[in-house]
């Protein structure tokens, strides 16, 4: 790799200090997954590199009055270790094992697959689905905000120069909410997502009926995005294996997959329809509140 | 210039290096360990596979100073000539390497696995192997060795010559 | 007076126990003792079973790869080794106008560069001599190299090769094979016909085999290009001893081959060649041919330091040999219980840049594209083009599998068409023992119905059929 200057920062303060001393000329390193890989390939590299994997305030997994609140520099084995996420978010851990493999898994990071912002990225559609929250910290200070604003497109975050990602949180509420990710790649391991769907649902055991429905796409648009229109239809209906399999269909059209070497356009929609049906049903089935059809 | 520290195959190495020096270009031109390979640089062969703190990581995606401070297990830290580990001893057993440049990767990812889980499903082998590529075997006689490691490392008598 | 000195040599009787006891003290592995050589050497007899065969054996070379003692060649380090980088065109069809290496060469830390003019003979291949060491006036492919810097580290040779400036004149370019085949296609080599090799397999008459069947069945197949991608990257390192002799450590696999093409290109006499090939990380047929190793030796005798050169992985796939993507058409008229009375074949194999070792892919793949079936009436016409694409050359199967899979794929669509069992209708067109292959060859040793059968039994395919 060509030349570069290593800082370590101690915690989230000093990272922001050294982004603002030295601006443009510095990035922000945590598992190197995705920055190093762009780094060997580049002809330019930045002056300064600053790394915030042992940053120690970034690395907690903890239940706050927010909710859950995840440090960005926690790495995705991490993650599928935490009893804490493998309790109150499942489908959290199911996104994580989907990413790279073993070895990637120990270095990558929960904020650096945020930040890094592709459109197939693994751990954003679970997130939106349950409504997560991030937290920003920058020269002005501490902001939050949706986690579906925080992406702007292709590579690209909302973050400004000289502010870091701190943590994500899941709202309490959502805590325990039933939720399935479902990732479908050329390969079972270290591959990109065609597509991504991240299904949350409440099943309103009295009414069987579908409460505050959450569909996330990923892979399938400039950013993860929310499936509104089949989450709209889904909000009250009676739970059916012809309502999961509508909403399916409502989604495949809100997308907007590309045709690339790896699928076409059309096929990618297909997929969107299958693997939200079979999210959702994949919820009804452990709560075991599916009436049957007509 | 980073002046490092690290613990390799528990003895303590220093070394001042450039900042961007990854901890495979380290261990290979620095420490003379050159049982870690470089397949592709970036983190999908797995050849540069070594075992920092406990968890298997790609040596080619690790800066120094990251590595700094921390205990690195290298190919060259499980056995002697003497002693092989037995991940080593099954895989010779079994003819499981044939060109060999995948070994040392595999090798730390499966005692890696080993540690943690000492009676892996052939699921869970395979998915502790998933970031290592090998060209040559179909991993098939991997997994039996695998097995077979850790039948001896739970010290259960051998099985019946299969 | 001069005082003579006295120089005093000791004595000493040489003998078997002296020697033991030499060997015991520097622990050398014992000499061991002379063994009666086998006067009988066993020859075995035709599908006999011979002692090997079935034997459990331990590979030689499993133990130190365990324990990651094997040294490749970029685990070897000299003194005063320098690292070569390969500057890749990036541009499929060009003439160079320029190069200017001023920069590159002015940088700290770079010791010599070296293109494609300073190549004494710059051309070399297993049988055409089409390929040149770096490109000189042409780039055929965007994986050609066109320029080398050696620096004292890796890194620096890799800045080095940005500063390089070629300006490059872009020219017409073919990538499709059957574009390629047309008459006024882009000549890759011109003036020579794209068309470079061909192999026509003509048995009995096909016309009067189509006139006879009951059903003519049409098939297209195609495979793709495909990478070797052994673990190990290609590597060499080129060190000159003071009598002018190079010695090459690479991992190369036909080094007798690679040193008659280093002595060609490099115009220097086979004696002065030494090749050393170690343990290699993996070849698959992507390392049967000399790539950077002239190019290394040139470096090293500018620089007067050993040179190593280790491909990046993107070069594993823009810039070593890959496998022949081949347009398999088929044609096969057939009784209407399946037996196939004529077939005709049309391959038309991508044999990108360079010919590299496409002459024996095209024989193998002709030959080979009937299938291992009884057919009277053949004609497998073959055909490999240049493209301006990465150079395809020997990868395990050599034409096989390509073929492999258009035959079986058609069996298959016949045998569906014809409702009758892929199986049976195999078992009806196999060759036997004593069968004529398409190019007369009378075969011996023939168990592919016997392998049919024991498979299908071993699968339960009769089973599962039902």
């Amino acid at each position: 790799m060509r030349a570069f200057e290593y800082i370590a920062a101690r915690d989230s303060r000093h990272a922001v200090a050294l982004l603002s001393e030295y601006g443009a000329s510095a990035k922000v390193l945590a598992g190197g997954t995705d920055l190093l890989v762009e780094f060997k390939a580049a002809s330019h590299v930045p002056h300064v590199v600053i790394d915030i994997s042992r940053a120690e305030d970034l690395r907690g997994i903890t239940l706050t009055e927010q909710g859950l609140s995840i440090g960005a520099s926690v790495t995705h084995t991490e993650i599928m270790r935490s009893p804490l996420i493998r309790e109150l978010c499942p489908a959290l851990v199911d996104a994580a094992h989907t990413i790279g493999a073993v070895q990637t898994r120990n270095l990558g990071t929960l904020g650096g697959n945020l930040v890094t912002c592709v459109p197939s990225m693994d751990s954003g559609p679970t997130l939106i689905a349950l409504d997560a929250m991030v937290s920003i910290a920058g020269p002005a200070g501490c902001k939050d905000m949706a986690l579906i604003e925080f992406f702007v497109g292709p590579r690209k975050s909302i973050l400004k120069p000289g502010e870091l990602l701190v943590a994500v949180v899941i709202p309490k509420k959502n805590l325990g909410k039933p939720a399935v990710f479902m990732k479908f790649g050329l390969r079972k391991g270290q591959a990109l997502a065609l597509v991504n769907v991240a299904a949350s649902v409440h099943i309103d055991s009295d009414r069987h009926v579908f409460r505050e429905p959450r569909i996330a796409l990923g892979a399938v648009a400039p950013t993860v995005i929310r499936a509104q229109q089949a989450e709209a239809y889904l909000e009250g209906r009676a739970v059916t294996p012809e309502a999961m399999a509508e909403a399916g269909g409502i989604a495949a059209g809100e997308a907007k997959p590309i045709s690339d070497f790896r699928a076409s356009a059309a096929y990618r929609r297909d997929l969107i329809a299958v693997l939200t049906r079979r999210a959702l049903e994949n919820i009804c089935a452990r709560a075991g509140a599916m009436r049957e059809g007509g | 210039m980073a002046d490092v520290t690290v613990k390799v195959n528990g003895k303590l190495r220093t070394a001042s290096v450039p900042p961007e020096t990854t901890l495979l270009q380290l261990l290979r031109d620095h420490f003379n360990l050159t049982g870690a390979k470089l397949g592709c640089d970036v983190g999908d062969c797995g050849a540069c596979t070594v075992i920092v703190d406990g968890k298997p990581v790609n040596a080619c995606l690790m800066l120094v100073g990251q590595a700094d401070g921390r205990d690195v297990l290298t190919i060259e830290g499980l056995a002697t000539r003497d002693q092989l580990h037995p991940l080593q001893k099954a895989f010779e057993d079994h003819a499981s390497l044939q060109c060999g440049f995948c070994g040392p990767g595999i090798i730390l990812s499966a005692k890696a696995l080993l540690d943690e889980v000492p009676n892996p499903t052939v699921p869970e082998i395979r998915d502790a192997l998933s970031g290592n590529l090998c060209r040559c075997t179909g991993y098939t006689k991997m997994i039996e060795a695998i097995q077979a490691a850790a039948r001896v490392l739970r010290e259960e008598p051998a099985e019946p010559n299969a | 007076m001069a005082h003579k000195t006295e120089i005093g040599v000791r004595e000493q009787r040489v003998t078997q126990k002296t020697l033991h006891s030499v060997d015991e003290t520097l622990r050398l592995p014992a000499v061991t003792p002379p063994v009666t050589y086998p006067i009988e050497t066993l020859v075995p007899q035709v599908r006999q079973q011979t002692p090997a065969v079935g034997q459990r054996v331990t590979r030689p070379d499993g133990r130190l790869h365990g324990l990651g003692q094997t040294r490749y060649i970029d685990d070897l380090a000299f003194p005063g080794m320098l690292y070569a980088k390969i500057k890749r065109a990036g541009i499929a069809s060009a003439r160079i106008k320029r190069i200017d290496t001023r920069e590159a060469e002015a940088m700290p830390g770079v010791m010599a560069v070296l293109t494609g003019r300073e190549i004494p003979v710059n051309s070399f291949g297993p049988s055409l001599k089409d390929q040149p060491v770096l490109a000189d006036d042409r780039v055929f492919h965007a994986g050609d190299g066109v320029a080398a810097v050696a620096a004292v580290t890796e890194q620096i040779a890799l800045e080095a090769l940005d500063k390089i400036k070629v300006e490059y004149e872009p020219l017409p370019a073919v990538f499709d094979p059957l574009e390629a085949l047309k008459d006024d296609a882009h000549k890759v080599h011109a003036p020579n016909s794209n068309i470079y090799a061909t192999k026509v397999i003509k048995k009995g008459d096909i016309d009067k085999g189509f006139a006879a069947s009951d059903h003519i069945f049409e098939g297209s197949f195609r495979t793709q290009m495909v990478e070797h991608v052994p673990l190990e990257p290609h590597a060499a390192i080129a060190v000159w001893d003071p009598n002018g002799r190079v010695t090459i450590h690479s991992t190369l696999g036909r080094i007798t081959l690679g040193r008659a093409d280093i002595s060609r290109t490099l115009k220097l006499p086979l004696n002065r060649i030494r090749i050393i090939a170690t343990i290699v990380g993996g070849n698959f047929g992507g390392k049967n041919e000399i790539t950077q190793e002239p190019v290394l030796a040139l470096l090293s005798k500018k620089t007067g330091r050993p040179v190593k050169g280790v491909f990046t992985r993107t070069e594993e796939f823009i810039a070593t040999t890959t496998r022949h993507p081949i347009i398999m058409d088929y044609k096969t008229g057939v009784t209407k219980d399946g037996r196939i009375l004529a077939r005709k074949v049309r391959l038309v194999l991508d044999g990108g840049a360079y010919c590299s070792w496409s002459e024996t892919t095209l024989g193998k793949a002709c030959i080979l594209s009937a299938g291992p079936y009884k057919i009277d009436n053949l004609l497998a016409e073959a055909f490999v083009v240049y493209t301006n694409k990465t150079m395809t050359g020997a990868m395990r199967g050599f034409g096989a599998p390509q073929v492999c899979f258009a035959y079986e794929s058609h069996m298959d669509d016949i045998a569906a068409a014809l409702d009758l069992d892929p199986l049976d209708i195999r078992l009806l067109n196999a060759f036997e023992e004593g069968s004529p292959s398409p190019t007369g060859q009378v075969l011996q040793s023939v168990a592919v119905k016997d392998s049919l059968l024991q498979a299908a039994q071993r699968f339960g395919w009769k089973e599962a059929r039902k």
